[in-house]
C-alpha cells in the first residue's frame, strides 16, 4: 500500500513543536475562496450546490491538443458532485470553479487531467481539489513540473492517495502537494497530519454521505472522498487568512490536527 | 511478391499460426483461472458477486469478461459505455471507491440490473492495473445473505486491492493471448485480395492437417503436466530437455522428424 512508507519516519515525525492558531477560521465559511475541482465536472442545479458554481469548463481535444471550452454537460460520473457537495458542507460560501477532465468521449486519460490541473494553476485559483491521480511513469516528471508552477503561483493542491499497492502521482509528492488518505473518523473537521508518511494527511472518507447526481446522495468510500475535507478546511483558513501561502497553509494543518490529537487523548 | 519471399513465407505462417492456436489454448485456462480467483475473492470480501471488466476498444468502453454468482451467464460481454457507472468512473479515473447505496434511479445499473434481474445496491470497484495503465475494473456487488447490508470497510478495499493486483496479470496475460487469437482469426476471415487467398487456403489446410493437430495435443499435454505441480514440472523438463539433447546429437536420422 502507498498509504504507509516503507523507509523508516525521521526523529521529526514525533516533533510535538507546532505554532498554536487563533480559532477564527472555525466561525469562517469559505467566502471569497476559489477552489477548483478537477473531476468529472460538477452538477450545478444540486440543492446543495445551486448557485455556488462560478464557472464550468470542460476538456475537449483540438488537433491534438488539449483546450478548454465552457460547460454545461454538468457531471457525467456524480464524483464531482460528490466532491464540491463534501467542500460546500464545510466551507458553504466557497465559489467553485469545475474543471471536467473526466467523462464520456475518450478523455479521461492522463494528458487531459494534466491539462486541466495546468488550467486550474493558469487561472490561480486558490485551492485545487485532485481527487485523481496516475499511475503511469511517463507522468511523473510532467506533474512535477506543474506542482512546482503551482506552488510559485500560491495554488494549494490537495490530492487523494489511491491506496492501491502502486503509486499514484501526485499524492505521492511531498514538497508541493497537501496529499490526504481516508479515515474512519466522522467529524469532518477531525484530521490527521502524520509527517513522516508517504500520505500525511488523514481525514473523513469512509461511508460519507454527500451529493450525487439527480439532485440524490450517496454513502461513498474512498480517498476521493477524505480529500475535499482538507479543501474544505483549507477554504475556511483562507477566507480569514487570504495571503497564507502553501507552506503556511501546511503548518496551519499541522497545528490543528495537532489541537485534534491533544484533544482526544485528553478525553 | 518476388521469389525468395515466397519461399520463406510458409514457413513464417506456419510460426504464425502454431503462434496463434497455441495462444487460443492458453486463454481457456487464463480465463478459468480468473474466473477461480474471483470466487475466492467474493468469498473473503463476503461479497455476493463479483466480476471483472476490461477496456473495450480505445473510447473508454468496458465489457464483461468474467463473473460470478447467478447474474453471471447474462453479464458476460455484456458492454458499458464510456463514462457510465461507477465502473466508468474507476477506470477513467483510476481510483478505487465504494458506494453502500448505489439507489435505483442509478442509470447504468438500474439497466443492467434489468438485464440480469439483479438488484445492486452497493458496489466496490477497484481499478485493475497492468505497468501503470488501467486496463480495466474488479467490482464486487452486495453482500451475501439478505438486504440490508454492511457497507464494505476499508480492510475490504485493500484486500480488493490486493486481489486486482494478481486479477490484471491474468486479464493482461489474457489480453495479449487474444491479441494473438483476433490477428489469426482476422487472417483467416479477411477481406477477399487475390494474393491473400492462396495463403488464407494454405492456412485452413495447414490448421486442418494432421501434424499441426498433433503439435497442439503436444502443447496442451504440456500444459496439463504443468499444471499439475512442481515436482511434475521438473521431470517434465527433463524428459523433454534430454529427449531435445537426444534429437541434436541425432540430426542426420529421422527419428523425431514426423
Amino acid at each position: 500500500m502507498t498509504t504507509v512508507s516503507d523507509y523508516e519516519p525521521t526523529p521529526y515525525s514525533s516533533i510535538s513543536t507546532y505554532f498554536p492558531l487563533d480559532h477564527a477560521w472555525k466561525s469562517a465559511s469559505g467566502k471569497g475562496v476559489s477552489v477548483a475541482i478537477v473531476d468529472s465536472g460538477i452538477d450545478e442545479s444540486h440543492p446543495e450546490l445551486k448557485g455556488k458554481v462560478v464557472e464550468s469548463v470542460e476538456a475537449r481535444f483540438d488537433n491534438r491538443r488539449i483546450v478548454f471550452d465552457q460547460s454545461e454537460a454538468g457531471d457525467s460520473a456524480g464524483h464531482g458532485t460528490a466532491c464540491a457537495g463534501i467542500i460546500a458542507k464545510i466551507a458553504p460560501d466557497t465559489e467553485f470553479y469545475s474543471v471536467k477532465v473526466l467523462g464520456a468521449g475518450g478523455l479521461g486519460d492522463g494528458q487531459a487531467f494534466l491539462a486541466g490541473l495546468e488550467h486550474a494553476i493558469k487561472k490561480r485559483y486558490r485551492v485545487i481539489n485532485l481527487s485523481l491521480g496516475t499511475t503511469k511513469p511517463q507522468f511523473f516528471s510532467p506533474l512535477h513540473d506543474l506542482l512546482d508552477r503551482a506552488y510559485q503561483a500560491g495554488c494549494i493542491v490537495v490530492a487523494a492517495a489511491n491506496n492501491l499497492p502502486h503509486p499514484s502521482f501526485p499524492s505521492v509528492f511531498s514538497s508541493s502537494v497537501i496529499s490526504v488518505i481516508k479515515s474512519e473518523e466522522a467529524d469532518p473537521l477531525k484530521f490527521g497530519f502524520h509527517y513522516g508518511e508517504v500520505i500525511e494527511l488523514t481525514a473523513p472518507g469512509v461511508n460519507v454521505r454527500t451529493a450525487w447526481l439527480g439532485g440524490g446522495y450517496r454513502n461513498l468510500t474512498g480517498n476521493s472522498f477524505a480529500c475535499p475535507h482538507i479543501v474544505g478546511v483549507i477554504a475556511l483558513l483562507l477566507e480569514k487568512h487570504p495571503d497564507l501561502t502553501p507552506f503556511q497553509v501546511k503548518s496551519a494543518l499541522y497545528s490543528i490536527a495537532r489541537e485534534n490529537l491533544e484533544k482526544t487523548s485528553s478525553l | 511478391m518476388t521469389e525468395a519471399n515466397r519461399d520463406e513465407l510458409p514457413e513464417k505462417l506456419q510460426r504464425l499460426i502454431e503462434t496463434v492456436d497455441i495462444a487460443n489454448v492458453l486463454t481457456e485456462p487464463l480465463t478459468q483461472s480468473i474466473a477461480n480467483l474471483l470466487q475466492v475473492s467474493a468469498a473473503d470480501i463476503n461479497s455476493d458477486e463479483a466480476s471483472v471488466l476490461i477496456r473495450d476498444g480505445d473510447e473508454g468502453d468496458l465489457r464483461f469478461l468474467s463473473a460470478t454468482g447467478e447474474a453471471a451467464v447474462k453479464l458476460l460481454n455484456l458492454k458499458v459505455p464510456a463514462g457510465k457507472g461507477i465502473a466508468g468512473f474507476v477506470l477513467s479515473s483510476g481510483q478505487p471507491m465504494a458506494v453502500s447505496d448505489v439507489g435505483e434511479e442509478e442509470s447504468f445499473y438500474s439497466e443492467v440490473d434489468k438485464t440480469t434481474g439483479y438488484s445492486t445496491q452497493m458496489i466496490l470497484a477497484t481499478p485493475l492495473s497492468y505497468k501503470g495503465e488501467v486496463i480495466g475494473v474488479l467490482e464486487y456487488i452486495n453482500r451475501r445473505g439478505e438486504p440490508p447490508f454492511e457497507p464494505f470497510t476499508p480492510a475490504e478495499m485493500d484486500k480488493a486491492a490486493l486481489f486486482a493486483e494478481a486479477i490484471a496479470s491474468l486479464v493482461n496475460a489474457y489480453e495479449s493471448a487474444k491479441l494473438f487469437r483476433d490477428l489469426g482469426d482476422k487472417v483467416l476471415a479477411g477481406e477477399n485480395k487475390d494474393d491473400i487467398t492462396d495463403v488464407r487456403d494454405w492456412l485452413k489446410g495447414l490448421r486442418d492437417s494432421a501434424e499441426h493437430r498433433e503439435m497442439l495435443d503436444l502443447a496442451v499435454l504440456m500444459r496439463e503436466i504443468a499444471s499439475r505441480g512442481e515436482a511434475e514440472r521438473t521431470i517434465c523438463r527433463e524428459l523433454l530437455e534430454s529427449i531435445l539433447r537426444f534429437s541434436q546429437s541425432k540430426s542426420e536420422t529421422t527419428f523425431l522428424n514426423f
